[in-house]
């Protein structure tokens, strides 16, 4: 009985400090923030000395009736929807070419990981140079290629803004696809692949019939993962195409739902909408993210 | 014979193709971060040539270096500090704020790690899943009262308030990592320890972590690496030299209407190294980690 609770007591004494941490700093912040939707706290109506008033559920109300945030929804859509089939197809091929035994493997692995492992706000500072119109080095390749005759401003139209930060989305996010399709590759076993060869199956019937199936729980977790994290999408949007000067201008064109929530909240200093907003965005991404998980799983059953 | 032919041919092929296709890849990966590095000793000269044509620079510098860590304020959007005493102040930020964080995550992660895995009490289960739910939830939902927390206790603009931050922010992925390792030590000699009368802090520290080292050298190095690349939230909580970590002090680099790009370069070379050194020399310590964070 003694030695129970002195092992109680020593359990409890280790998890203490994360404990409180995480009711300080995480549970007490998330519940009073989702109180704080719930009212009409804006600090530059009521000054900070304050009081906020009970308004029930009409941030939200206002929220889902605004053109401003179904824009910048359809704005993130639009990016996903490019993110991830790209992310995809070049995480697979890229998982392919790793899964096969040659000479400078280890090293095309290590060097095809570097992209996920930068600061995403510096990828985006390097696409941003990159695709300069006046000196960037996608003008300089494609005119020494001949493949231009000048120079062109990549980042001029809204939708190529938006195209671009899909694109330099995928190149910071592909690894992680590589890696948990790589894994999935690897986890067939090759009897398998072996005896549908043997009976005859070309590499495509292959690939169609045992091992895209057998990769399809691989895919589904990079599919509702990466859902998640580019629906959340910041860092990148922040350096490539807020437009600079400190983020002190908030580009409307590349406005996704996470750069909307920063604008309501540090801008416009509507703490109560704005929480309304985060809110709204978690249910959206978690949401969406569980469909793709159920949809997938159910095909493959 | 025929036969054989055909055979033979795609195969010579097929190797072309994957040989291609390694090159695109290696090319994809890589060229990005090459023109950056070569941007970064460039001479102003040869990187503002149009048409561009030195990709391989003539006379490759390090002044753009030495530029952005000595130089005045001409690198920067707005403000009255010098470019140099930022970046200055970002590298010691970052490196200290890293190092911190990771340690008493490291530490943190390792006891409640050890309860979950090994110990029996009241709520365990209740308490597990209590931390897992916070494994995906996004910074957002709890940012704003934070906020006002953070005001309150004063915790605002500080590498102490950042560290505490990153900790809350990343235990639960970390606990849960740890708790995995731990699960995975032999039982027998912990449970022979015990009953010898060694508490279990002891054997948690001479007979556990020992075995569970490369487990603990991977989340050291994933939360170094998740907290030196993060940008969010010290954006949001801090605003000076005496906090703001490298890659804030990047971001206020980009100026408004003009970038130096040969000196923004060079930051944003010195912002990568250690994520490429990390890459390079412990990547079997990082991926799994990062890969289980993945949603954050």
């Amino acid at each position: 009985m003694l030695r129970i609770r002195s092992e109680e007591r020593t359990a409890y004494l280790a998890i203490l400090p994360v404990g409180l941490l995480l009711v300080l700093f995480v549970y007490y912040p998330a519940i009073s923030t989702f109180l704080l939707g719930l009212t009409d706290a804006n600090p530059r109506v009521q000054g900070l000395e304050g009081v906020a008033h009970f308004i029930g559920l009409r941030n939200y109300v206002q929220t889902l009736g605004s053109g401003e945030f179904w824009a910048s929804v359809w704005r993130t859509t639009l990016i996903v929807l490019m993110v991830l089939p790209l992310e995809l197809a070049i995480g697979l091929g890229a998982a392919m070419i790793l899964n096969e035994e040659f000479r400078g493997r280890a090293v095309l692995r290590t060097i095809a990981i570097i992209p996920w492992m930068l600061p995403p706000l510096v990828n985006g500072f390097m696409w941003s140079w990159i695709l300069n119109g006046d000196y960037g080095a996608l003008n300089g390749l494609l005119y020494q290629l001949h493949l231009v005759t000048g120079y062109h401003h990549w980042l001029a139209s809204p939708s190529a803004q938006l195209f671009w930060v899909a694109l330099a989305q995928v190149w910071t996010r592909f690894p992680f696809a590589m890696v948990v399709l790589l894994a999935g590759l690897q986890s067939i076993p090759q009897d398998v692949v072996e005896a549908a060869r043997v009976d005859g199956a070309r590499p495509a019937q292959v690939f169609r019939s045992v091992t895209f199936p057998m990769l399809l729980p691989a895919f589904t977790v990079v599919l509702a993962v990466e859902f998640i994290v580019t629906f959340q999408i910041f860092d990148v949007i922040w350096s490539l195409t807020s437009g600079g000067a400190a983020g002190q201008i908030i580009n409307p064109f590349t406005k996704a739902v996470m750069i909307l929530n920063y604008e309501v909240v540090f801008r416009n200093l509507d703490l109560g909408l704005g929480s309304a907003v985060a809110y709204l965005i978690l249910l959206l991404s978690m949401g969406v993210g569980y469909v793709f998980v159920r949809m997938l799983y159910e095909r493959g059953a | 014979m025929s036969g054989a032919r055909e055979v033979m041919l795609p195969r010579v092929v097929r190797r072309i193709f994957f040989w291609v296709a390694v090159a695109l890849l290696a090319l994809w990966s890589l060229a990005p971060i090459y023109w950056i590095v070569v941007s970064s000793i460039s001479t102003r000269i040869e990187l503002y040539t149009v048409p561009y044509k030195h990709w391989i620079p003539q006379s490759p510098t390090l002044q753009n270096y030495i530029d952005v860590f000595t130089t005045g304020p001409k690198y920067r959007a707005g403000g009255f500090l010098p470019s140099a005493t930022l970046l200055y102040s970002g590298v010691r930020n970052s490196i200290l704020v890293a190092l911190l964080a990771a340690a008493l995550l490291s530490l943190l992660a390792s006891l409640a790690g050890y309860a979950f895995a090994r110990l029996n009490f009241r709520g365990r289960s209740f308490l597990f899943f209590m931390m897992l739910l916070l494994v995906p939830l996004p910074i957002w939902v709890s940012l704003i009262a934070l906020f006002q927390l953070m005001s309150v206790v004063g915790l605002i603009d500080t590498k102490l308030g950042l560290v505490l931050l990153f900790v809350a922010y990343g235990a639960p992925l970390y606990v849960w990592l740890m708790q995995t390792y731990i699960r995975a030590t032999p039982r027998d000699i912990a449970e022979a320890a015990l009953i010898d009368g060694a508490s279990h802090f002891r054997v948690l520290r001479t007979i556990i972590l020992p075995v569970a080292f490369p487990g603990l050298v991977s989340v050291f190095l994933v939360a170094f690496l998740t907290v030196w690349n993060a940008f969010l939230i010290p954006l949001i909580f801090t605003n000076s030299e005496s906090a703001q970590p490298l890659t804030v002090v990047l971001s206020l680099f980009i100026g408004q209407y003009e970038v130096a790009w040969e000196a923004m370069s060079a930051a944003a070379v010195v912002t990568m190294i250690p994520p490429i050194v990390m890459a390079l020399f412990f990547q079997r310590y990082i991926v799994r980690g990062l890969a289980l964070g993945a949603v954050q």
